[in-house]
């Protein structure tokens, strides 16, 4: 069972966003049960707490299908970071980030941090193909191993035959190219007046990754914890500072209301 | 182009996971949310099922929790016979009380009594109090019970009114406003009012036609419009919750604070498609029924912070029974819990259009009947999670429930449950987790122990708790024969018990605890065994001592007697394995741990009791049991004498003793000094007697006789002496005893004569004068001299080989006097030689001497020079100071007495002044500082010195320089032997130390 099905309160909230299909919770279950393994298409959306250090971080997984498209606000509400996920093989998911779920995102706190994820590198990336968990190797590998005699099959079908790229041999899917990710951070950037401040430079914010493998997802965690460990502090002293606040809390949910009413 | 490209991929794809998509949107049973749910669907759901009953029935068998019980409240033949047209369309319960409306306007009072079967079933049965008519030919479409008011708030034909609850007659308008609204389409009750008034209800309203939310206050006899907000869009259902509205609109839900007029978008909704679910769930936060039929959550600031549930597309209603979401659909109750959003139970409902919460309680209603939809108790559902070793399932939703059930009672069953669970857990071998439930619900451990056959003691109080916190037997009904399972059991018992067995959790049961992980550790050959008997520790001796013996753990037993203060019975015991009578190969060495045991024994008549057998085993070891005692004040010493008669008759460990007490303490008594010599003589004595003298043995032994006849001055020599009287072996010996009795001539005798050891006889001469003064020294050498030099004066006394033997103690003579020419007198030396000797052979004596004395001469010659130059020094001094003459005569008085002076001798007080001699005297006397009176062999006038104050590192100076003289002038002294220096130094002015020749 999940940690996250304790009903512990997060501190701060990170968000997985992305067109369906893209792997969001695949990543999820690679990051949090360090396997890769059979989904379904998430209904609604769902999360996890993650225990880092003393702070509870939930992980919010969001269905990426367009019927669940409304609900996507609401989870970005109050997020710390969002994770912009789309699939290498596959442009139009990196398209779609841009034309719907980026104004999902409006919801999210202020000084929200933003990652672009180009999943399924283990695809088009020879580099992302070997086995990068370092817990329960043997598992994952004999796991991979099995569905490394498939990918032929299997890889084929995101990728209609007729992509520019299946002409040039190798990297036969790769439709995303990571300058394209890096452009659109800087399009988010701009978006979100944000382009003139010190922010985040693209290359550190600008993942590929394979939940398959593991490339790189400890990795994309762990740098937004990092990240928004500033975030957490900040609102922890908040609730310090404010006495007022502090009553409400004792109460219960009154805290919330006090906020809301003098907004 | 690129479009056109990057459309196909997702189209494709949808192709591709279709097939599990229906089962995923279909709100069914395959798809909790939760990832615990995802981690193994059970095979049924990954294949897709035409049917979604048929998926149903699957879901039921694979996961079902029996939640709740479909209960018939009300039937058809009390509402409305068989009357076909006559539908429900609403309900309402208030505690006891049901009231139903009907689409013929009707509204039906009824009391539900809750009766419960002896089997413990509940059924309820509905008595009916009162039907009637509104009069207004249209469905009754909402009821609400506002019971602090006994009234009613019915909407019916798009207007809301109040009837009393129990004539249900409409109340009329009162005189100061209506107690009607028109125009309504909808209505909510605030449950939890920001204004606190008990004697009014707060009331959301959507009318028909404008887009607006209006908040009234019921009144027993009116209501009052109390606040207006307009709403983006024409507003379809309604919640309220403190400020909060919750609203399904055209479009999309939304919160509005109607105090502030603030609002936050929740998501879009379409209201056509379907109808739209707003309940309020707790404190701000509300139930809504989210596109692709999720149940989503939100809170009043728009936040989910609980994933949402997966109902089916076409639900009618919801309701939250903490910790459970139920929903209705057309066919269909769901329940799914909140706490891991997973589905938890299904019932067949047909015709259900009703499902509301009333204070908690879950009703149904159909068209024709009402239900309620009762919770099973909690614990019953646990245990049936339990029964189903759904674990983790079973401790979240007892932990969820924390909050609705008493603090006390809440910690009784938590306890209970995880305790449960780890059961289960360990009945499957997850020691881990099974561990971590076992501490966490503090289980009694006799509960695990008692699984164990035969751990318990025989005498244990303990009976298994009722009803039983798992379903086995013992150990071997859970491990079902396979030894490897009872063996890792065992050792996590081991391990268990062992942590705990210091906690609290094993207040009360520390006697069980302990035998039991005693048994275990001996039965699997625990190295800690030890530990636990020979620390702290509540073993029962009735159990552990047969155990022990069953698994030969003597060695352990034994430390178990002791600590239980039975000494003696561990002693016996340990002595059997010794000796080969019982088998225990724990300690190789236990003979020696025997011994330290005795040694460190504080009773001493166990001490008497076993040290025999210790002895009598190998007395080296044994004795230590006498001779490492530790020294302590707690701990009795033994008396030595005592010991010494109890060694009576092992020889060697009394030799060891005596030893012990002799050379290691020092003791300085002459019995033990006399009876170890006496025991090393009988030694040297029987290896002397044995026909092949073992010779290395012989001398080890005559050395150590030796040694001690050298060292200790406390035996008896005389009786020793002896012993060995007519021993010629033993001469050496016999010299050293001479040598004690100071019989020296006897003592050189034998060694130059007897033993013609004349090395020997050179070590006698000055072992035996080691701590004596030089001329004893001289003498003793003088008469080894003179031994050697007499038997070569008088040839014929010598009774071994003249000529070869004379020779010899000239060579010794000579010998000596080189090697040791400064001990002696060379004048005497001299005197006694015989003239015939040739200086050449005394060349190295006669040299040395000459050089010693001639150096002793200078030196003193030296000192006299250096004594003579100061005192000319301090006779200079002196006269310095009484430059002026004193005149002393007849006719001057002294200053003391006044009388005058008749002699010369006069004492010089400070300034010159003359007094008597006398009078100095007697005044001074008994006064330290007194001035000194110093005779000079002259017949002058004897001089005194004033004392005055002197600077004492000056004055150390001058003594330190007087003591280096000392030293000079004695060393000289053999020859100067006549000179004297006086200098006491407090009696000395600065420049008058006093050197005087007499
Ligand atoms: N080769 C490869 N396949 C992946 C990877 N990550 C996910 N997939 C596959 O992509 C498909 C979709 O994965 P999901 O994690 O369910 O995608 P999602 O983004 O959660 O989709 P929605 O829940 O519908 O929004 C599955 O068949 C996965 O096996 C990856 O890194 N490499
Ligand atoms: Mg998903």
């Amino acid at each position: 069972m999940p940690e996250g099905s304790k009903m512990k309160k997060p501190d701060v909230k990170v968000v997985l966003l992305g067109d369906m299909n893209v792997g969001k919770t695949s990543l999820l279950h690679r990051y949090t049960e360090r396997k890769f393994k059979d989904t379904v298409s998430t209904v609604g959306g769902a999360f996890f707490l993650k225990q880092w250090g003393p702070y509870n971080i939930s992980i919010w997984d969001t269905a990426g299908r367009e019927q669940f498209h409304g609900l996507g606000s609401m989870y970005c509400r109050g997020a710390s970071a969002v994770i912009l996920t789309y699939d290498v093989t596959n442009w139009q998911s990196l398209a779609e980030l841009e034309e719907r779920f980026l104004s999902l995102t409006d919801t999210a706190n202020q000084d929200c941090i933003y990652a672009i994820v180009g999943n399924k590198a283990d695809l088009t990336d020879p580099k992302a193909q070997l086995s990068h968990d370092s817990i329960g190797v043997s598992e994952d590998q004999t796991q991979c191993e099995e569905e490394m005699t498939e990918p032929q099959i299997l890889s084929a079908c995101p990728t209609p035959p007729a992509s520019p790229e299946s002409l040039s041999g190798l990297i036969l899917h790769k439709q995303v190219a990571h300058e394209d990710a890096v452009a659109f951070y800087g399009r988010i950037l701009r978006y979100k007046g944000l382009e003139d401040k010190s922010s985040l430079p693209p290359e550190k914010m600008c993942f590929e990754t394979s939940a398959k493998t593991g490339y790189n997802v400890d990795a994309l965690f762990e740098t937004l914890f990092d990240l928004v460990l500033p975030s957490i502090l900040r609102k922890r002293n908040e609730n310090q500072e404010s006495p007022t606040v502090d009553l409400e809390v004792c109460r219960g949910a009154g805290g919330r209301r006090a906020r809301s009413t003098c907004c | 182009m690129c479009l056109q490209i990057v459309n196909n991929p997702l189209q494709l794809d949808c192709l591709e996971r279709s097939p599990s998509s229906p089962a995923a949107s279909s709100g069914s049973v395959s798809l909790g949310v939760f990832y615990g749910t995802r981690k193994e669907p059970p095979p049924p759901f990954r294949l897709s099922f035409p049917f979604r009953c048929l998926q149903r029935v699957d879901a039921l068998a694979e996961m079902s929790v029996k939640a709740f019980e479909l209960v018939p409240a009300v039937e058809r033949d009390l509402l409305m016979g068989d009357k076909a047209r006559i539908n429900i369309e609403c309900i309402e319960c208030c505690g006891k009380h049901l009231y139903v409306g009907t689409n013929d306007c009707f509204i039906h009072h009824f009391l539900l009594d809750e009766v419960t079967s002896s089997k413990g079933k509940l059924s309820y049965s509905p008595q009916k109090l009162l039907h009637k008519y509104l009069g207004l030919k249209k469905p009754v479409a909402e009821l609400r019970a506002a019971s602090a008011l006994e009234r009613l708030i019915v909407l019916c034909d798009g207007i809301v009114f109040l009837v009393d609850m129990v004539t249900l007659e409409t109340v009329p308008s009162a005189a100061g406003g209506g107690a009607k609204i028109r125009g309504v389409t909808s209505f909510c009750i605030n449950e939890n009012p920001v204004n606190g008034d008990p004697f009014c209800v707060e009331m959301g309203v959507l009318s028909s036609k404008r887009r607006t939310v209006q908040i009234f206050m019921v009144y027993e006899d009116r209501v009052q419009l109390v606040k207006e907000v307009t709403t983006p869009e024409q507003p379809c259902a309604v919640s309220l919750d403190g400020y909060f509205l919750c609203l399904a609109l055209a479009t999309q839900y939304m919160i509005l604070n109607y105090n502030t007029g603030a609002s936050q978008d929740l998501f879009p909704y379409n209201s056509d498609e379907r109808r739209p679910i707003v309940k309020t769930i707790g404190r701000e936060e509300f139930l809504l029924a989210a596109p692709g039929g999720l149940g989503m959550f939100a809170n009043a600031e728009g936040v989910s912070q609980r994933a949402p549930v997966n109902w089916s597309e076409s639900v009618i209603g919801a309701a939250v029974c903490f910790p459970y979401v139920v929903a209705l659909d057309e066919s269909f109750i769901t329940i799914h819990s909140m706490l891991d959003q997973q589905l938890k139970q299904t019932l067949s409902f047909r015709d259900g259009h009703i499902l509301q919460d009333f204070e908690g309680k879950v009703i149904l209603a159909s068209t024709k009947g009402v239900y309620v939809l009762v919770p099973l108790p909690l614990e019953r559902q646990i245990q049936d999670l339990l029964a189903s070793h759904r674990v983790e399932e079973a401790l979240i939703l007892t932990e969820g429930a924390q909050r609705n059930i008493p603090k006390d009672k809440f910690q009784i069953l938590h306890k209970r449950i995880l305790q449960q669970a780890g059961f289960i857990q360990f009945g499957q071998l997850q020691l881990v987790e099974a561990r971590e439930h076992f501490r966490k619900g503090q289980l009694d451990v006799r509960e695990l122990i008692s699984l164990y056959p035969l751990l318990l003691p025989s005498s244990s109080s303990f009976t298994r708790c009722h009803p039983p916190l798992h379903e086995f037997a013992d150990l071997n009904h859970l491990a079902q024969g396979d030894q490897e399972k009872v063996l890792r059991c065992k050792r996590f018992l081991i391990s268990y018990l062992g942590e705990v067995r210091s906690t609290e959790v094993a207040n009360g049961c520390r006697e069980d605890v302990d035998t039991a992980l005693l048994k275990l550790y001996a039965e699997q050959d625990h190295d800690s065994l030890l530990d636990l008997v020979a620390s702290d520790n509540a073993c029962l001796m009735a159990d552990s001592v047969p155990w022990l013996e069953k698994y030969h753990k003597y060695f352990a037993l034994g430390l178990l007697y002791h600590y239980n203060g039975q000494d003696s019975a561990a002693l016996q015991l340990w002595i059997r394995v010794v000796d080969g009578d019982l088998q225990d190969s724990t300690r190789s060495d236990l003979y020696e741990y025997i011994v330290d045991f005795l040694c460190s024994c504080s009773n001493q008549d166990l001490v008497w009791k076993y040290a025999d057998w210790a002895l009598l085993k190998n007395p080296t070891l044994g004795i230590h049991i006498f001779t490492k005692r530790p020294v302590c004040k707690d701990h009795p010493q033994l008396n030595s004498d005592d010991v010494i008669t109890y060694l009576g008759k092992h020889s060697q460990a009394l030799l060891l003793y005596l030893e012990h007490l002799v050379l290691e303490r020092k003791i300085q008594k002459e019995k033990f000094h006399t009876h170890l010599a006496v025991l090393y003589l009988e030694r040297v004595l029987s290896l002397l007697s044995q026909s092949p003298t073992d010779e290395q043995q012989l001398s080890s032994a005559r050395d150590r006789l030796q040694s001690l006849l050298r060292e200790s001055n406390l035996y008896r020599a005389q009786s020793l002496l002896g012993k060995m009287e007519n021993c010629e072996q033993l001469l050496l010996e016999r010299a050293t005893l001479h040598g004690k009795l100071e019989e020296h001539d006897k003592a050189l005798h034998i060694l130059v004569h007897k033993l013609r050891d004349f090395p020997s006889a050179e070590a006698f001469c000055i072992w035996a004068s080691s701590c004596r003064d030089s001329a004893y020294q001289q003498q003793l050498f003088h008469m080894l001299l003179g031994v050697y030099l007499d038997s070569t004066s008088h040839p014929g006394k010598s009774r071994t080989s003249a000529e070869g033997g004379s020779g010899d103690l000239e060579m010794a003579a000579v010998d000596l006097l080189n090697r040791h020419g400064e001990v002696f007198d060379a004048a005497r030396v001299l005197r006694m030689l015989p003239e015939g000797w040739s200086m050449q052979l005394l060349r190295p004596f006669l040299g040395r001497a000459v050089r010693a004395s001639m150096h002793a001469c200078r030196t003193s010659q030296i000192a006299v020079g250096l004594a003579h130059s100061e005192n000319l020094q301090l006779l200079h001094d002196r006269l310095k100071e009484r430059k002026k003459p004193i005149f002393v005569s007849e006719k001057k008085g002294c200053h003391l007495c006044h009388n005058t002076f008749s002699e010369p001798d006069v004492v010089c007080l400070p300034g010159g002044v003359p007094v008597h001699t006398h009078c100095v005297a007697q005044r001074g006397s008994g006064t330290a500082g007194l001035p000194t009176r110093i005779h000079n062999n002259s017949n002058n006038t004897d001089a005194i010195f004033p004392l005055t104050a002197q600077p004492a590192a000056a004055a150390e100076s001058r003594a330190e320089q007087r003591a280096r003289l000392l030293k000079q002038q004695r060393t000289a002294s053999s020859s100067i032997s006549q000179l004297v220096v006086t200098g006491r130094k407090p009696l000395l002015a600065p420049q008058s130390p006093m050197v005087q020749c007499v």
